[in-house]
């Protein structure tokens, strides 16, 4: 446990300026983001903490339009719910339905890849990964909800409310149509409460478990009564919602959804609650002690639990830049792919085969959960299998891009990529050329200054020395420069931030 | 650490045999070399094999195993209830979901038991902290960090030459999913292998990648100027790369080479029990494996799709169960479902059913002795009340530990739990 060195009460201070650096600044690019690239370390050096972190967390967070093509799927999916009801045999309508699945699965392939190449532009990176972050307490699954268009409105409606109030955010993902259809309010009525979405409300997305009665999740179920959507969006089915008394948390009142979030968020624990889950996405796998977050709470509470206040905080805190909590986090698959991909300059690859199929062999494929709670990461994350896939794309993005093998709407898919301006796949024979000019001891400490996190031991760096200077001759030279960074983006110490 | 060096001890021994100089380059040889005089490999006849099949999201019992002479189930379940004419026949009183017909005929020929009606007191409704307590065999009411599987695995490491250890390089524990489960967690840590499918061993050259995972003294500073320690997610991650580094090359080779002796069904589900099926049948020493097959939370609509994975359930263990008799195997491997919890007796409004309590489990193996065990649950029940368990998951784990894994279930348990019929 890391916690016993520091005060909880100094801990969520913010850490003062004169300690501000470009070892502190690359924990922050890396824990709030992805990489630490050295432009922007500089840049957050020269423009200090508070500005830094504004400019992490705008005030205006930038949107994200929603892809052509989930357009151009929607519509031909209209149509062919039209054509599947009056489909003469049950052969025709099989067809129209492997169509559907077909374009729902490319829809949402099509969503993951424009929120990817969004997330490696350095300017964003910290907000999409705070949705990344959001997206994992308001869990919704493309498994169940089947329809890319709903994903992508339930992450609008996260990235719209991002960085308000939390209280404001839960309402707005209560009326969520992938919610609705999730967590299963969408079968909830006054006659029959589902009490699915009010169990994990209050477990999973305000308060956490111990903090509820099974009763007030029967209660609260009542309140959610009604909540439906069509193509427009949500909208509350009077003649389903149970407008009666509810008795809530020891409260009597005709209570309806909003006034439950309400009801949850002025509970004791709501203020522990996202900051916890804060701390074991950005901070720490090891569970920490609820007083240590007691005094972040009260402020959050007193700022009317507003996000952006909560982000400036959290990290500006002397607590997030503790060296216990420095170079010990274990990166999820996504962070992994996306470091990669901001580390080596390069552009994500329009394939599924070399960027989807990764992810989803390292344990997380976007949008498709595992389950309610989200990813568990830490530990959680590794196991033989995973390692050998995160080798494996270590592996392709720092070898020659092979365009023998693409079929032919892989081409397409690259020539698209291509006319867009988006053209560094992979590290090319070019960019380890003019690595090879540093020589054996700067190719070793470039490799680890550059990628790995905190400062590594010497025996590390002898060891890729020894290896370069092994090579007999300039062309193996090369080849060994390219294989000690592969190296070192396989090692353990990389996959940690 | 696992040293870089031929997968298992008969293969050093074998190219040791043929004087490839192996000793001559690898610093971990003397010690490896002492510890395979030590202890012969076992002969494979004398394994006991644990397959344990998570039901993930929580199956419906009372629709599994189904009572379905009580007028009450069909009370219960208006829109849902299981006909008499369509249920597999166990007896007067219980019959089997409509889709199990395979798994129906190993019960018929004693190699299927049912224990029923399990669960545990104060029951949680949460996928997750009910996994939690199935997984780390705990009460209610306690937080465990280790899982009963890991605690085995602890117990059986203690103790030279205990049964359950598995041979340098062999994982102790291999699970299909991507994720590992809480089961496998143990006071120390054990060497776990992931399966998954169409998991690619790489082919490059990882000499270097070796050296720099097993160097001495690794360790990240935070900053220039302070100590290089090593963290505990540091150590963990450089463990897991030399295992899987060791492990990848010969899995990948044997399933590669694998030749089912049954014809597997398509899906994930089946094609993992065919890989498992491959790694017993090669003669790995390791003692558990962990497949999953999810999808059993069905809040709404459940008929077909409960159907559905039933079929795949049993399609895919009788597959396995086949493969395994005609490999002469079946007497090594005991087979055991779960799910974190069963059911609501009532259907809902959404011709589902919500989180229960207690639920049916199946074992099956050749040992099996008897097909039915404990007692069927109780239907006289108020509106939307819950099963009351009769028999406690622990006392299901502790016939496996004791009478399958022949090992001290009680010490693993941490109580005594009362012994099941299904295994003499």
């Amino acid at each position: 446990m890391p916690t016993p060195s520091l005060d909880p009460r100094e801990a969520w201070k913010p850490l003062p300026a004169a300690a501000w650096n470009s070892d502190l600044a690359r924990h922050l690019l890396r824990r709030a983001g992805w990489a630490a690239r050295p432009d922007e370390v500089a840049r957050a050096v020269n423009e200090g903490l508070p500005v830094t972190l504004r400019r992490l967390f705008p005030d205006n967070p930038p949107a994200l339009e929603r892809p052509v093509y989930l357009m151009r799927a929607d519509e031909r999916i209209l149509e062919l719910q039209r054509l599947k009801r009056s489909a003469p045999t049950v052969e025709d309508r099989r067809a129209y339905d492997r169509e559907e699945n077909a374009l729902e699965a490319a829809s949402a392939s099509e969503f993951a890849f424009k929120w990817l190449q969004a997330a490696t532009d350095p300017a964003r990176s910290a907000y999409e990964k705070w949705l990344l972050f959001l997206s994992d307490v308001y869990v919704v699954s493309f498994e169940k909800v089947r329809r890319a268009e709903l994903i992508f409105r339930h992450w609008d409606i996260i990235r719209r409310n991002g960085l308000g109030t939390a209280p404001e955010l839960a309402k707005a993902v209560s009326r969520s149509p992938a919610m609705i259809n999730y967590l299963d309010l969408n079968r909830s009525s006054r006659r029959a409460p589902n009490e699915n979405f009010a169990r994990e409300l209050f477990e999973l997305f305000t308060l956490g478990e111990g903090n509820y009665t099974e009763d007030d999740i029967k209660q609260a179920a009542r309140a959610f009564t009604g909540y439906r959507h069509n193509r427009e969006g949500f909208r509350l089915s009077e003649r389903d919602h149970d407008k009666a008394e509810k008795n809530i948390f020891g409260r009597k009142g005709a209570f309806d959804g909003d006034d439950v979030i309400d009801l949850a968020y002025a509970r004791p624990a709501a203020a522990t609650f996202l900051p916890r889950e804060m701390a074991r996405f950005y901070l720490s796998d090891q569970p920490l002690s609820h007083e240590f977050f007691a005094p972040l709470g009260d402020a959050w509470r007193a700022s009317g639990f507003d996000l952006r206040e909560l982000c400036l905080r959290f990290f500006g805190s002397v607590a997030f830049y503790h060296p216990d909590f420095r170079a010990s986090f274990i990166k999820s698959p996504v962070h992994y792919y996306l470091g990669l991909v901001q580390d080596l300059g390069l552009d994500v690859i329009p394939l599924e085969r070399t960027t989807l199929q990764p992810l989803r062999q390292m344990g997380q494929q976007l949008f498709r959960p595992p389950n309610v709670r989200g990813w568990v990461g830490g530990r959680l994350w590794v196991n033989s299998s995973t390692l050998a896939a995160r080798r494996q794309l270590a592996r392709t993005l720092c070898s020659p891009f092979d365009e023998e093998r693409l079929n032919a709407d892989e081409r397409l898919e690259i020539e698209v990529a291509r006319d867009a301006g988006r053209r560094r796949f992979t590290v090319d024979a070019e960019r380890i050329r003019a690595f090879t000019a540093l020589g054996p001891r700067g190719i070793a400490d470039r490799l680890c200054d550059f990628f790995l996190p905190g400062r590594v031991d010497d025996g590390y760096r002898a060891a890729l020395v020894d290896y370069l200077e092994a090579a007999p001759d300039a062309a193996a030279f090369e080849d060994r420069a390219r294989r000690a960074a592969i190296t070192v983006l396989q090692s353990p110490e990389y996959q940690l931030c | 650490m696992h040293p870089i060096l031929p997968s298992t001890r008969r293969e050093f021994l074998r190219l040791g045999a043929k004087g490839v100089g192996l000793l001559a380059f690898s610093r971990f040889a003397p010690q490896f070399l002492v510890q395979s005089t030590l202890a012969a490999p076992r002969p494979e006849k004398d394994r006991r094999i644990l397959v344990l099949v998570q039901l993930a999201g929580g199956n419906d019992g009372l629709n599994t195993v189904v009572p379905y002479a009580d007028p009450a189930y069909h009370a219960l379940r208006p829109t849902i209830a299981l006909k008499e004419k369509d249920v597999l026949r166990l007896d007067d009183h219980l019959g089997l979901h409509p889709s199990m017909a395979p798994l129906h005929a190993l019960l018929q020929e004693g190699r299927l038991g049912v224990v029923q009606n399990v669960g545990y007191p104060n029951p949680n409704r949460s996928h997750f902290r009910s996994t939690e307590i199935w997984e780390t065999a705990s009460a209610s009411d306690e937080s465990l960090s280790s899982g009963w599987i890991g605690r085995y695995l602890d117990n059986a490491c203690a103790g030279a030459g205990a049964p359950g250890f598995a041979r340098d390089n062999e994982p102790d524990a291999i699970h299909v999913s991507a994720e590992v489960p809480q089961s496998f967690g143990g006071g120390v840590p054990h060497n776990t292998y992931g399966l998954s499918l169409g998991a690619n061993a790489g082919r490059d050259d990882v000499a270097l990648l070796e050296r720099i995972a097993s160097r001495p003294d690794a360790g990240l500073a935070a900053h220039a100027g302070q100590d290089h320690d090593e963290t505990a997610n540091h150590a963990f991650l450089r463990a897991t790369l030399m295992d899987s580094l060791v492990a990848e090359k010969r899995i990948q080779r044997i399933i590669d080479a694998n030749k089912p002796e049954a014809a597997y069904p398509f899906g994930n589900f089946a094609q993992s029990l065919r890989n498992v099926a491959g790694l017993i049948a090669a003669g790995l020493s390791t003692r558990v494996y962990f497949v999953s097959l999810g999808g059993f939370d069905t809040h709404a609509g459940q008929l077909n799709s409960h159907a559905n994975l039933l079929r795949q359930l049993s399609d895919g263990l009788a597959a396995f169960q086949k493969d395994l008799t005609a490999r002469g195997l079946d007497d090594q491997v005991l087979t055991m479902t779960f799910s974190e919890f069963g059911r609501r007796p009532n259907e809902n409004e959404s011709a589902g059913t919500d989180h229960g309590t207690a639920a049916p489990l199946f074992v099956m193996g050749q040992k099996i002795t008897g097909p039915l065990h404990g007692t069927a649950p109780s239907l006289k029940l108020e509106k939307n009340a819950d099963l009351t368990f009769s028999t406690d998951f622990r006392s299901v784990y502790a016939t496996v530990l004791d009478r399958w894994l022949e090992t001290p279930a009680d010490e693993i348990l941490g109580a005594r739990h009362e012994r099941l019929g299904f295994l003499a």
